[in-house]
């Protein structure tokens, strides 16, 4: 039998045997996490619809953005996709302990490649059916549309996340097999990486203004077309969805073989560069650890610093950073959640949004402080809440020590307490100083990030020690877990409450002044002007 | 059955394995002995094509394992001292897997895995998920596993890791009877009374060289000793180690911790 089909017959195994398990699980639990992710998806259906309402009521021009918006969407998806699947392919084809498994049986190089390729972007692709499923239904709620539409999105969808994972593959093939090692690269890396985080905040180029209307649409269009890339699979897919949905059958089925065509081409290049490369990048990987000489203490300055702190807790608070760092598969995520609020903090500037008029720019502080909080939330669902069950089968060593587990807890919440307010009040006070709001939004803005940041941190740390799991070494699956759930859906629930009663005023109130504003006056009518410009 | 030629591998400045070379015919069991660090996972994982040497040939059947990996993998099994195993699968889940890998006839297949179950006292855990299995109950079967598709060539790094008592005889029985039958078995062991009972033929390596190779009496030879397998190896291991004194071998005394 060929390998890749007694692989697909042993998943389908593995995926029936799971069913098994979910109805031998609580009906509590299973309604709880369903409940939780028909909730989440329809937050987000709320949110596209209300967008796309807004943009209907921009007139003749909603046309035009929308269009641009589709391609813009597609082109974030495929980003985060493409992002995801560089850590995914790496921890799923070079550290997992199946791959040696399966080096061991007569399994060939291009099925092992071809496998994994396909396992890591089925992986990586949940983040998007949890957008693309609620973003779908929101469109063809506010057009009317048939069922069809859903039909031609999940046509395109199948070929753009094998392409957009694919690509994540392919450089994570080539990364692992060429990326140069030491340390010099490695500071290079992350210089790089500041650069092209601080680079945004660094610009600044004024700009006329004829009204907020033209300032809006002439900031924003130019982005949306850079992402409407005639060479881009974004624009394929949203141009060939639409191009069905609109009854242009020919160029639909255009577009949808040309991504069909890429995707496949992907494949071919994955395969061939797996079959050439795969074997000496793996040996690099498995051989590092031999040939790696380490100083015997990493971030040994840090010891004589914590010296104030008693000292079993000074040991834990060491051994956690440094079994951190030394995690590639926690750090590069660590990285990429950076990396991804950097591109967001960016848009303040490329928007310009502390050019805006004061209501305006009081919305984005609120709102703001929304993403902020939502990121503390996502930080300490992925990072705090599986801590304690990471320490899995050396937990013993923990349980032994002459320390108490209140001890134990308590250090581990003030680790993450310490991280997430360093994170939590650096990005509000970035932020705030970006969008030039006053003193007073400023302390309210820094306030709700240090006490949710607080807060948060207690629950998923003492969240994460009920529901303790020792046996699973691997983060992700800890956290997709019903104890995972539950935190992430308390921490929403507790971020919320904290917010919706300050937020409410802040947006009753531009809702009511915004009616008069020139923005939607503006707008509401197609300006020749605007209509010209590409 | 297997041919090891000039066998060289490193990692940076370390140098695992050094110019390693032997032969292991059908139908015998050849122990890998050596203290820790020695180089025989390495040069293990070297014969199971997990690892690219940076000189030597390796031949398992006759088929090369760096320019004809597939056919030799389809030669031989491997135990590896902390094996992988699919947690979501039953262990007959588990074996069909094994067996479509390998391309075992289907008609032969469920009976032999329900034999093998019922052998190796698995029969009641069939319907198990793996990842609820003891210790023990997974080794015995990735034992089964390993040899469902009748390889010719077994490789085993610590065999008996985890297993009572009355397992740990039945593997010892088993592996000799496969010898019997014309398999030929690589294994790795520190429990050198084991390797003394149901060795064929015994290597010693150090410091990545093979220091000693033999039967029993050959090797009590070289060392110029007569007593069991183990103050051989000492003797041996200890004067390769340069840790000889003018009065003998060094013992290595309790640490004082």
């Amino acid at each position: 039998m060929p390998p890749l089909t007694a692989l697909w017959i042993k998943d389908s195994r593995a995926m029936s045997n799971l069913r098994r398990i979910l109805r031998q699980e609580s009906v509590f639990k299973l309604i709880f996490i369903l409940a939780f992710a028909m909730g989440l998806m329809g937050g987000f259906f709320v949110l596209f619809l209300d967008a796309f309402r807004f943009l209907s009521g921009l007139g003749g021009v909603s046309f035009l953005i929308t269009r641009r918006l589709f391609s813009f969407f597609y082109l974030g998806l495929g980003g985060m996709l493409a992002l995801s699947n560089i850590v995914t392919t790496y921890s799923t084809l070079f550290r997992s302990r199946e791959t040696s498994f399966l080096l061991t049986a007569p399994v060939d190089i291009r099925s092992l490649v071809t496998y994994k390729y396909l396992e890591s972007t089925l992986l990586s692709s949940w983040a998007f059916l949890f957008l693309i499923i609620p973003f779908t239904a929101a469109y063809t709620w506010h057009e009317h549309l048939g069922l069809l539409f859903a039909v031609w999105t999940a046509a395109f969808a199948l070929p753009f996340v094998l392409l957009c994972g694919g690509i994540g593959t392919l450089l994570a093939l080539v990364a692992v097999r060429w990326a140069p090692r030491g340390r010099l690269f490695r500071w290079l890396a992350v210089a790089c990486l500041l650069a092209i985080a601080i680079r945004p905040l660094l610009q600044f180029r004024p700009v006329s203004l004829q009204d907020q209307a033209s300032f809006v649409l002439n900031r924003l269009l130019p982005g949306l077309q850079a992402a409407s890339h005639p060479m881009a699979p974004n624009q394929w897919t949203a141009e060939g969805i639409l191009s069905l949905t609109g009854g242009e059958y020919a160029r639909g089925a255009m577009f949808w073989l040309t991504l069909v065509g890429n995707m496949l081409l992907l494949s071919l290049a994955i395969q061939w560069l797996g079959t050439r490369t795969f074997f000496s990048a793996w040996q690099r990987v498995t051989g590092e650890g031999s040939a790696t000489r380490r100083p015997p203490e990493l971030l040994g300055w840090l010891e004589p610093a914590l010296r104030f702190l008693p000292h079993d807790i000074r040991g834990m608070i060491l051994k956690d950073i440094r079994a951190f760092l030394r995690d590639p598969l926690q750090w590069s995520q660590a990285l990429i959640f950076f990396g991804l609020l950097a591109i967001y903090f960016g848009s303040f500037r490329t928007f310009r949004y502390d050019e805006l008029p004061d209501i305006w720019r009081n919305l984005i502080v609120f709102l703001n402080i929304f993403s902020v909080a939502s990121v503390i939330c996502s930080l300490a669902s992925r990072f705090v809440f599986p801590q304690l069950s990471l320490e899995g089968h050396s937990f013993w060593i923990l349980g032994l020590a002459p320390t108490g587990m209140r001890r134990i807890l308590m250090t581990k919440f003030l680790l993450a307490a310490t991280a997430i307010l360093l994170v939590s009040t650096t990005l509000m006070a970035l932020a705030t100083w970006m969008l030039q709001v006053g003193p007073g939004l400023k302390a309210i803005s820094i306030g709700v990030a240090i006490t949710i940041s607080i807060s948060v941190s207690a629950l998923s740390t003492g969240l994460g020690a009920i529901f303790l799991d020792l046996k699973q070494p691997n983060p992700v699956a800890i956290i997709s877990g019903f104890g995972g759930t539950m935190n992430l859906a308390l921490s929403l629930g507790l971020m919320l409450a904290s917010i919706i009663p300050l937020a409410s005023s802040g947006i009753g109130t531009f809702k009511a002044e915004s009616r008069t504003t020139p923005l939607s006056r503006g707008t509401s009518r197609p300006q020749s002007g605007f209509c010209s410009s590409p | 059955m297997i041919h090891v030629q000039a066998l060289d591998k490193s990692y940076g400045t370390v140098h695992a394995v050094r110019n390693l070379s032997f032969d292991v015919p059908a139908g015998e069991l050849f122990c890998f002995l050596g203290p820790n660090g020695a180089g025989k996972t390495t040069t293990i994982k070297m014969l199971t094509g997990l690892l690219r040497p940076d000189r030597g040939v390796i031949r398992i059947g006759g088929y090369d394992i760096a320019t004809d990996p597939v056919a030799a993998k389809t030669l031989m099994g491997y135990i590896p001292d902390m094996p992988f195993l699919y947690e979501k699968l039953t262990p007959v889940e588990f074996l069909k897997f094994i067996a479509d890998l390998y391309n075992i006839k289907e008609a032969s297949t469920r009976r032999r895995i329900d034999d093998s179950l019922q052998s190796f006292g698995l029969g009641e855990a069939r319907t198990s998920l793996i990842g609820d299995l003891s210790h023990g109950m997974r080794q015995r079967l990735l034992y089964i596993a390993t040899f469902l598709h009748n390889p010719r060539v077994v490789f085993i790094d610590e065999p008996l890791i985890g297993l009572d008592p009355h397992s740990i005889r039945m593997i010892k029985d088993l592996l000799r009877q496969k010898v019997r039958d014309g398999m030929t078995i690589l294994l790795t062991t520190h429990i050198l009374a084991l390797a003394e009972e149901i060795a064929d033929r015994i290597g010693i390596i150090s410091n990545g060289s093979l220091i000693a190779l033999g039967h029993m009496n050959e090797l009590r030879a070289q060392a110029g000793l007569e007593g069991r397998l183990e103050d051989i190896f000492l003797k041996l291991t200890t004067d390769e180690a340069g840790l000889s004194s003018p009065g003998g071998a060094r013992r290595m005394t309790a640490p004082n911790i």
